[in-house]
């Protein structure tokens, strides 16, 4: 009977399927890496999202580049630099022989092109794109000059020591000129760099495949390929791990650590990042402009038990913005807030609010780097209860939070991954009052020796100097209270053991050059 | 039902397309109202915190966002006018090519999804009548109803654990394995997801099958056809099914409309790479041109489905004329 015959076809498909798909084992020189999202972008230029900036460099490069592991600049395309006295003039020494991967070659031109075209909004190639960070990254510059083939200049208008970070940054990173000119908008799905893997293919949706370049500068990576592949959902990815159809992933799941630990396949790597999570104050509000109000509220909260019952310890608890991956600059002498409901109620009434208040609390129902926002919120808000102040939660979609986050709401969570490894970028882009909104200073905090510390810090060269600059900014910061200060989280990767080599960069990158397969 | 004019068929066709404009534009309206009118900035979601003052106002001169909402809108429709879609925000892409891609793994899904439903609920359905009240029919319409009143968001997580991190016979999410992609290979993918997405609609499918079996199974000319000794089988595929197929086609068409919808979630639980994954993180973004795109291609599916579905009607039951 022809059903009969129908379902047979069918079940020899399917068993056809369950066979192939039996013997599909990953191969031994082509890591597969499980994203939460597949990139938006590829184009430096225009990058935005961890997942675009974790694949996009692997195939770009900057003249400075970040040693890996820390926020230390080492040399990139530039081999050398030299910034003149006044701060004011970078002259760059470019590496020689680096090739794009379409076999043009890099050099100032390129450089030069590169900027300009995010630059000058008159220029022929801006409307390939729109670029996010152009005015915070290149709007100080004054010029930019082709000395000779190998030497290019970049004239600032006023000095600005984190100019150099800026550098390291993705969206400064340098591209084929012909690509550009070649594909226009398009660049965004056909990436032509220097860096040590170049675009094979982009399936959307599907997979990007990216291959080693034989060719790099800096030897050729051991891995054949890099193959990215987006995991929406939690429990997927860890499927997919601990199955091996992928060899590394992020975003683990902190109910999960404990299992993947004990897990003889997989290997659980931690380290510390420069994010931190928050709770921003209105300084302008009637009663939390009061400091003592900030600090009983900051004393009112178990950060302790919040690390460890919600985040299951995949962060540590704060004490300022600056976590300890910013090393020396970070200040550890600053006023601790120990949880102490008794002290903070005290505060309270000395303030003369002895029966508490009421404050509206904005929670984000999820958003990047923002943990687990609403358990967190609701721990906030039982523990300042208990000292009498009643936070009302309303809670929001990311889309709609990050709006109404700038309205001035009385207090709202927040967190921070700052993308520069400046300290400038965790304090001066969040607490200088030239940063109130719609920049993100969303609770008003000015004080006017903080400001002027961290105008000074932008300008002042020199890491001693700067050292005293920022730990004074912090110890100011911690009395003044701004934030409920809650935690920096921890990042935390897990990979197949045969992954081998890798390792953890405090800006939430996953570099491959260095990794090899077991 | 439908009955319009003169002209047949065709002529039929062609005026339930062109009917299908007016629909499509009204569709277009609101999509575009509901999304700009939501709170949130494609330019500040995209830049985040980082940004300065400067950059997300350029952005947002740049993407087009400082025009007023009827000039946005004006633009916008005009291109779709002549086929463009426009550039995707966050991506920069083309919306049409990318929409389109994106709906061809919605569709497999679909595909996938309607024919475990089809096989299922028919199966399923036919047997609960023909054995009404038996052991087979009570087993059936209890999954049935659980069928139908499980999520596919939790039906999905499920499969996974047993089936692709317990069992390891499936994969846990995808299209295609990284290292490896042929047709068996996405069609061992599409196992989980269309399972996930079909069985709600087999359940549906199989309710309504069995009461519309049970009406004809009782009509004076099947006992005809058992008395003149026709075999049981013969009287069930012959006369049964091909009175009762109306109502199942109908509500087929329905579940066309609710698998598309359905592939949202199933999409994101499988990160399988179809329009519903996509259209969840372009909502997000606030990603006006693509969520724009894809809206008005369901809904051009949503009309074309229905339309099939009428035709279908006349080439099942001869009785209904389109004239």
């Amino acid at each position: 009977m022809k059903t009969r015959r129908a379902w047979m076809v069918t079940l020899v498909i399917l068993a056809a399927a369950l066979a192939s798909g039996a013997d599909a084992a990953p191969p031994k020189d082509a890591i597969v890496i499980g994203l939460l999202a597949e990139p938006v972008t590829m184009d430096p230029a225009q990058v935005t999202d961890l997942n675009s900036a974790r694949v996009t460099k692997r195939i770009f490069e900057g003249l400075v580049a970040q040693e890996l592991g820390s926020y230390k600049l080492i040399p990139g395309l530039a081999r050398s630099w030299d910034i003149s006295k006044d701060g004011l003039t970078y002259t760059f020494n470019l590496r020689p022989n680096v090739t794009f991967h379409d076999g043009t070659p890099f050099n100032a031109e390129a450089v030069k092109f590169c900027y300009e075209r995010q630059l000058n909004e008159e220029g022929p190639y801006y409307k390939t794109g729109t670029y996010p960070y152009v005015k915070g990254f290149l709007g100080n510059v004054q010029s930019i000059e082709v000395v000779n083939p190998l030497t290019v200049q970049i004239k600032l208008k006023a000095p600005l020591t984190p100019f150099l970070q800026y550098l390291a940054h993705q969206s400064l990173f340098i591209y084929s000129p012909d690509a550009l000119k070649k594909y226009g908008k398009d660049i965004v799905k056909n990436p032509v760099g220097t860096g040590p893997f170049k675009l094979e293919t982009w399936e959307p949706g599907v997979k990007v495949v990216l291959a080693r370049n034989d060719q790099y500068w800096g030897g050729a990576p051991k891995i054949r390929q890099a193959i990215y592949v987006p995991i929406i959902e939690a429990q997927a990815r860890l499927a997919a791990i601990k199955t091996g159809e992928i060899d590394l992933t992020i975003d683990v799941p902190p109910d999960s650590l404990d299992g993947l630990r004990k897990d003889p396949n997989i290997m659980v790597a931690e380290a510390n990042s420069s994010a931190v999570w928050y709770v921003a104050l209105n300084t302008r509000h009637p009663i939390l402009k009061d400091k003592r109000v900030r600090q009983a509220m900051n004393l009112a909260i178990n950060k302790d038990a919040i690390v460890r019952d919600i985040l299951k310890g995949t962060a540590i608890v704060s004490t300022g913005p600056m976590s300890p991956v910013y090393g020396p600059f970070r200040e550890e002498k600053t006023t601790r807030y120990p949880y102490d409901p008794e002290k903070a109620k005290a505060l309270l009434k000395e303030a003369g609010y002895p029966n508490g208040f009421e404050v509206t609390f904005f929670v984000p129902e999820s958003g990047s780097g923002m943990q687990q926002p609403v358990e967190m919120g609701t721990v906030i808000q039982a523990q300042l209860l208990a000292v009498g102040i009643k936070a009302k939660i309303q809670t929001m979609e990311w889309g709609a939070y990050l709006k109404k986050y700038l309205d001035g709401p009385d207090m709202a969570e927040m967190s921070w991954n700052p993308s520069i490894g400046d300290p400038d970028h965790v304090t001066y882009m969040l607490l200088s009052s030239d940063r109130f909104p719609p920049a993100f200073n969303a609770g008003f905090f000015q004080n006017p020796r903080v400001d002027e510390l961290l105008r000074k810090g932008r300008t002042t060269v020199g890491d001693a100097e700067r050292v005293a600059i920022y730990k004074e900014a912090q110890r100011i910061i911690a009395d003044e209270a701004p934030w409920i200060f809650i935690d920096h989280g921890r990042q935390i990767i897990i990979h197949r053991k045969r992954v081998q080599g890798f390792k953890l960069h405090p800006n939430f990158d996953l570099v491959l050059s260095q990794v090899w397969l077991q | 039902m439908a009955a319009v004019g003169g002209g047949g068929l065709p002529a039929y066709a062609l005026r339930r397309l062109l009917l299908a404009v007016p629909v499509l534009f009204g569709v277009s309206v609101l999509v575009f109202a509901v999304l700009h009118l939501a709170p949130g900035d494609p330019a500040a979601i995209m830049l985040g915190a980082q940004a300065t003052k400067e950059d997300v106002q350029r952005l947002h001169r740049d993407l087009g966002l400082d025009e007023p909402l009827v000039v946005q809108y004006v633009t916008w429709i005009g291109q779709v006018a002549r086929g463009d879609l426009g550039r995707s925000i966050p991506l920069g892409r083309a919306v049409l090519p990318e929409v389109l891609l994106r709906f061809k793994a919605t569709l497999l899904l679909t595909a996938g999804a309607l024919a475990i439903a089809v096989v299922l609920g028919l199966v399923a359905g036919i047997v609960s009548a023909v054995k009404q009240y038996s052991w087979l029919d009570r087993l059936s319409m209890g999954v049935a109803v659980t069928g139908v009143s499980l999520p596919v968001f939790w039906t999905g997580i499920m499969l996974i654990i047993v089936f692709a991190l317990q069992l390891r016979w499936f994969p846990s999410s995808g299209m295609s394995s990284p290292y490896d992609s042929g047709v068996t290979d996405v069609l061992w993918h599409l196992v989980l997801p269309a399972v996930t997405l079909g069985t709600a609609s087999a359940a549906a499918l199989a309710r309504l099958t069995r009461s519309s079996v049970l009406e004809i199974i009782r009509q004076d000319y099947v006992r005809s056809a058992r008395a003149k000794g026709l075999a049981e089988r013969a009287v069930i595929a012959r006369h049964v099914l091909k009175n009762a197929i109306n109502p199942i086609i109908t509500v087929l068409g329905v579940q066309i409309g609710f698998l598309l919808g359905g592939a949202i979630l199933t999409e994101t639980v499988f990160s399988w790479p179809g329009l519903g994954s996509m259209m969840v993180r372009a909502i997000q973004a606030r990603d006006y041109p693509l969520v724009q795109g894809g809206v008005l291609l369901i809904a051009t599916t949503f009309v074309v489905v229905n339309l099939a579905v009428d035709l279908l009607y006349a080439i099942f039951d001869p009785r209904i004329r389109y004239d």
